[in-house]
């Protein structure tokens, strides 16, 4: 029976080519789609899963007071993993680290920028066990001068991995042998790019010997998971005998600590100053959605198409009900049916996903390498899926099929009612409501960005180039800044050269400042950036009050300060030029402000500007180059590189240009708007699929119909409207539901700006006509094939 | 009457109603049919005819009255068991054939059998001798569509006959078919009659009636007379 169920299922599938095709595309993309989202899943909950007893490790997390500001922060008090071994057993093993950004690592032949260089104390590797592929990781950090490489990084710079071992390389102005290569593929938050030892350097020390700051990330391994939440109480016990937070540095007045398992780290994005990589679960829930929607869609396809086209089996389910078989055998044979649809589906989709692998790497940046060896939770997965829409598509065709009377359908010429209409109308409204509110969504996300793009920020972020200075001692640093200063001025591309230690996009620090305020000095922690003479006057920014930094005033670089106009407005400052203002730290006593800048935007436009402090400092930070308009930069860019070897030999020249990577920020939202754009497409194309095949089984209803019509008199036009018409009702109600529930969605996603386009009809309007005018087009092709046949033939066929 | 009665029915009705009319299909039928019969249904169109033939088939239920069915009286049987009935006791034949179409004749004429759960030997036995029987097994893998009508309604027959029914229904079996393939098809309901097969037949045409035992005119969903085929009496006497 099983196997009779198949052949009939197969030739049905064979015979009517359109309507498999349809379905088998829309399931296919669907599941396709849902595939790739639980694959970006499994990725995104997989990060720091692969260390050895992932369960029992965990991360230090720090609530810090600093007076009335409450900060969540990723790091901890330094000394706690040195101590907390000693004074606590349930604790096996603890290590802390400290992130130092990104540095060159050279050879004497090469250099590479290396992301996340982390220091770390020697017993980094009896916690997170990151696999040794070369070198003994119980002895890689004990001495001083060693480091720790990714095989990636150990590939570049010296080919192979066993040939790294015990080979010199440099950072900054030391030199350090290789004494481990780890394997970094396994996906890990910290994501290190080198690993050093913490103590080679004396100027890192305090971070982990200071009661009073916040210092380096600690991770402990725990005997037993219970023992977390006790633990956690015992460490606030710890931190309140040992602190004095009168002599903090940083301001802080008490602090709690979390113990929070290292897994959850990757996903947790509330934490100030994370690691290294931060994943944003809300993306997935969004992707996660949208490819429900898809199959959604596909599935009202398959139902709609299967009771549309009822008519034609019917003869065949009152013939077996005739010959004995019963209503459950006869469920039986159409749920066998759509599952086995749903497989070969299924299977497309698994090609399709294999296709778009490159593509959804490149987009999500994940390294996933192939789908078709099936791992057993992708399995799982698939055959969830596979459930899913076999059963709960299939089971309303099924249960629909199923109820044909044999009395009746067997009745010679007597055709049945095609299902219930009612429900497919609702279902055709439903499929396009999540089209146009995902079509809406995608103009607006689109509008936002170029809204964003449009926007005037403050100042002129073009023809800007920023190039990183190496780490190479800070004397010879400041030397060679200066020089290469100099020496790139001179260059006639050139207008002008500054430095800044941070550039618009890359925010600021917090400063903490006493400042005058009705005649007396008030503590305020306000973000600072520190940038060189020529800054303002480079990015096109415009003072509103006072005077711009001078070489001419040797004063200057001593604690004078250009505010921008939300600081003076906060500090409710009438008049902020001369106002007293001086770092809390700093023993002196004539810190003033000397200029006002117009506000400009220093963060992004997801968040308004906030008061800002501009101090002087014209040694250290990044390299930025105000080039002419319309310079060949290639040309530009190898007369700078010229010049850069000879202060920097041995070190590429890492630039970027600042309205690239001002726009960076965005990325995220650039991305979204990439797989809204695609993924509203799919929806209407998958939506216009069912609609073109119920239109066909439509017109192929009427046929009798339309011969009646065109026989009294009705024209091409007449009877093309009338099939349209039904169709456009259907779309116009989809357009009123949707208005309201895009409006929403959008609204709130909008609220992420500080600085955002409005809303506006145009885009609600422009979604609707787009989506009525190709599900016109969709039944019109249909409709036009009806009307023009020859009315006789169409009645003879009776 | 001295054979064992296969059908019995007793003031047998069945009304239509649609959301204001009411229709009576069938008035009050009483009909006795002997194992081993072959009776011919005759009337107008709109008598009651198929109403009365879908009943006997089980595949209807009257609205009032009772209707026996080897004795047992199956007037109030749920669908369940009036489908294990059917499967095992009935075989159909139709004026469109109602063959499916995405099968071939062999799986076609299989099909009762599967639905009995006979064994995949037993079944090519029984469908071979079947369509052999039929003259149709040189058609075995073809399509329905592929046949002419007489072909048709001869797998259509050999998909009736396959499970050994005890009873064959047939619908204005030779109402689709020329003159010489209506003929083919009448030899062949009488063989299977004479081979001990009860069969009912609803026709329109006289000449097809002539082949039944028996010929029962309705008119108006009630039975106006009872005539016994003389001639088929005669010839069976001789």
């Amino acid at each position: 029976m099983l196997k009779n169920y198949l052949v009939i299922t197969l030739r049905n599938l064979l015979r009517n080519k359109v309507y498999t095709a349809i379905n088998l595309v829309g399931l296919a993309v669907g599941i396709a789609s849902c595939l790739l989202i639980f694959l970006f899943l499994q990725h995104e909950l997989s990060y720091d899963e692969s260390f050895k007893d992932a369960d029992r490790i965990y991360r230090v997390t720090s609530t810090v007071q600093k007076g009335d500001q409450t900060i969540e922060t990723a790091a901890a008090i330094g000394p706690l993993a040195q101590l907390l071994p000693q004074e606590y057993p349930e604790v096996e093993s603890a290590t802390v680290l400290i992130n130092m950004g990104q540095n060159a690592i050279r050879t004497d032949e090469q250099a590479f920028y290396t992301d996340n260089i982390i220091y770390a104390d020697s017993n980094i590797f009896s916690v997170l066990d990151f696999p040794f592929i070369v070198g003994n990781p119980s002895t890689a950090l004990k001495a001083p001068a060693s480091i720790v490489l990714t095989s990636e990084l150990a590939g570049k710079l010296f080919g192979s991995l066993e040939a790294a071992l015990g080979k010199p390389v440099k950072y900054i102005a030391s030199t350090f042998l290789v004494t481990g290569v780890i394997d970094q593929t396994a996906p890990s938050h910290i994501n290190p790019g080198a690993i050093l030892p913490l103590h080679f350097d004396a100027q890192t020390e305090y971070y982990v010997t200071d009661w009073n700051g916040i210092g380096g990330y600690t991770y402990l391994k725990l005997h037993k998971k219970e023992h977390a939440a006790p633990l956690q109480e015992k460490i606030a016990d710890l931190y309140d005998r040992k602190a004095t937070p009168g002599q903090s540095l940083a301001g802080i007045t008490g602090a709690t600590f979390q113990l929070q398992n290292i897994t959850d780290a990757y996903l947790d994005k509330e934490k100030e100053a994370p690691v290294g990589e931060v994943g944003n679960i809300t993306y997935i829930y969004i992707f996660g959605v949208i490819a429900g929607f898809l199959l959604l869609i596909a599935s009202i396809n398959y139902i709609n198409l299967a009771t549309a086209r009822s008519a034609k089996r019917a003869k065949e389910v009152g013939m077996r009900k005739a010959i004995g078989a019963s209503r459950a055998q006869v469920i039986q044979q159409f749920l066998l049916e759509s599952v086995l649809l749903a497989i070969v589906a299924s299977l497309l989709a698994l090609m399709l996903v294999e296709l778009t692998l490159p593509l959804f790497n490149t987009v999500t940046g994940k390294t996933i390498d192939s789908v078709l060896i099936l791992s057993s939770e992708l399995g799982m997965a698939l055959l969830v899926i596979v459930l899913f829409i076999g059963i709960v598509a299939g089971s309303y065709p099924a249960f629909f099929l199923s109820r044909f009377s044999s009395a009746e359908v067997l009745k010679s010429n007597q055709t049945p009612k095609s299902g219930n209409a009612l429900l497919r109308k609702g279902l055709v409204v439903a499929q396009f409501t999540i089209s146009l509110v995902l079509i809406t969504g995608t103009i607006v996300v689109y509008d936002q960005m170029m809204h964003v793009r449009n926007t005037d920020l403050g100042f002129d972020k073009e023809q800007v180039v920023a190039i990183s200075i190496p780490s190479i001692g800070w004397v010879k640093q400041k030397e060679n800044l200066a020089a290469i200063k100099q020496e790139f001025r001179r260059l006639p591309q050139v207008v002008l050269t500054t430095n800044a230690q941070q550039l618009p996009g890359e925010g600021a620090v917090k400063g903490d400042y006493l400042l005058e305020q009705n005649n007396r000095l008030v503590k305020k922690s306000i973000n600072t950036i520190s940038v060189g003479y020529e800054y303002l006057d480079l990015m096109g920014m415009k003072l509103s009050a006072g005077r711009n930094y001078s070489k001419d005033i040797r004063t200057d670089e001593q604690f004078r300060y250009i505010l921008n106009e939300a600081a003076v407005k906060e500090l409710g400052w009438s008049d902020a030029i001369d106002k007293r203002i001086k770092p809390t730290w700093a023993d002196t006593a004539n810190g003033t402000v000397i200029g006002v800048v117009k506000d400009f935007n220093y963060t992004s436009l997801h968040s308004k500007i906030e008061p800002l402090v501009i101090q002087l400092d014209p040694h250290f930070g990044k390299l930025v180059v105000r080039l002419e308009a319309n310079t060949p930069l290639a040309a530009t860019l190898s007369d700078m590189e010229d010049i850069w070897r000879k202060y920097f030999p041995g070190y590429p020249m890492d630039y970027s240009f600042l309205d690239e990577s001002f726009h960076q920020q965005y990325q995220a939202e650039e991305k979204m708007l990439t797989i809204f754009t695609f993924f509203a497409l799919l929806t209407i194309v998958i939506a216009c699929m069912g609609l073109f095949g119920l239109a066909s089984y439509m017109a192929e209803q009427r046929t009798k119909e339309i011969g009646i019509r065109k026989v009294l008199g009705g024209s091409v036009t007449d009877i093309v409207v009338l099939l349209t018409g039904n169709f456009a009702t259907l779309v116009v109600i989809a357009i009123v539901l949707a208005v309201p529930v895009a409006w929403y969605a959008m609204d709130t996603w909008l609220q992420n700006f500080a600085y955002r386009t409005e809303l506006s009809w145009w885009q609600f309007v422009a979604a609707g006509m787009g989506a009525l005018a190709i599900a016109l087009l969709t039944v019109s092709y249909q409709a036009l094939k009806a009307a023009t046949t020859d009315p006789v033939k169409a009645l003879r066929a009776e | 009457m001295n054979k064992e009665l296969l059908i019995e029915t007793k003031q047998l009705q069945k009304k239509y109603v649609t959301d204001t009319v009411e229709t009576t299909a069938l008035a009050g039928v009483d009909l006795q049919i002997a194992k081993g019969e072959f009776v011919a249904i005759m009337g107008p169109s709109g008598c009651g005819k198929s109403t009365l033939l879908n009943i006997l088939g089980l595949l209807d239920s009257p609205s009032a009255g009772s209707f026996k069915f080897l004795g047992q009286d199956i007037t109030h049987a749920s669908e369940r068991q009036r489908a294990k009935i059917r499967k095992q006791n009935l075989g159909f034949v139709f004026q469109s054939f109602n063959l499916i179409d995405e099968l071939t004749v062999e799986e076609n004429i299989g099909l009762p059998l599967a639905y009995l759960g006979v064994s995949k030997a037993e079944t090519e036995k029984r469908v071979t001798e079947a369509m052999e029987r039929m003259g149709i097994a040189h058609r075995r893998n073809h399509f329905p569509q592929q046949l002419s009508g007489g072909q048709q309604q001869r797998a259509a027959i050999a998909r009736a006959t396959v499970s050994s029914p005890s009873l064959i229904l047939a619908d204005e079996p030779t109402g689709n078919l020329d003159s010489v393939h209506g003929r083919e098809v009448m030899a062949l309901l009488t063989e299977l009659n004479e081979a001990g097969t009860t069969v009912v037949m609803v026709t329109h045409s006289p000449s097809d009636a002539e082949y039944a035992h028996r010929i029962v005119n309705l008119f108006d969903g009630q039975i106006v007379t009872e005539n016994l085929n003389v001639r088929k009496h005669a010839a069976e006497l001789l």
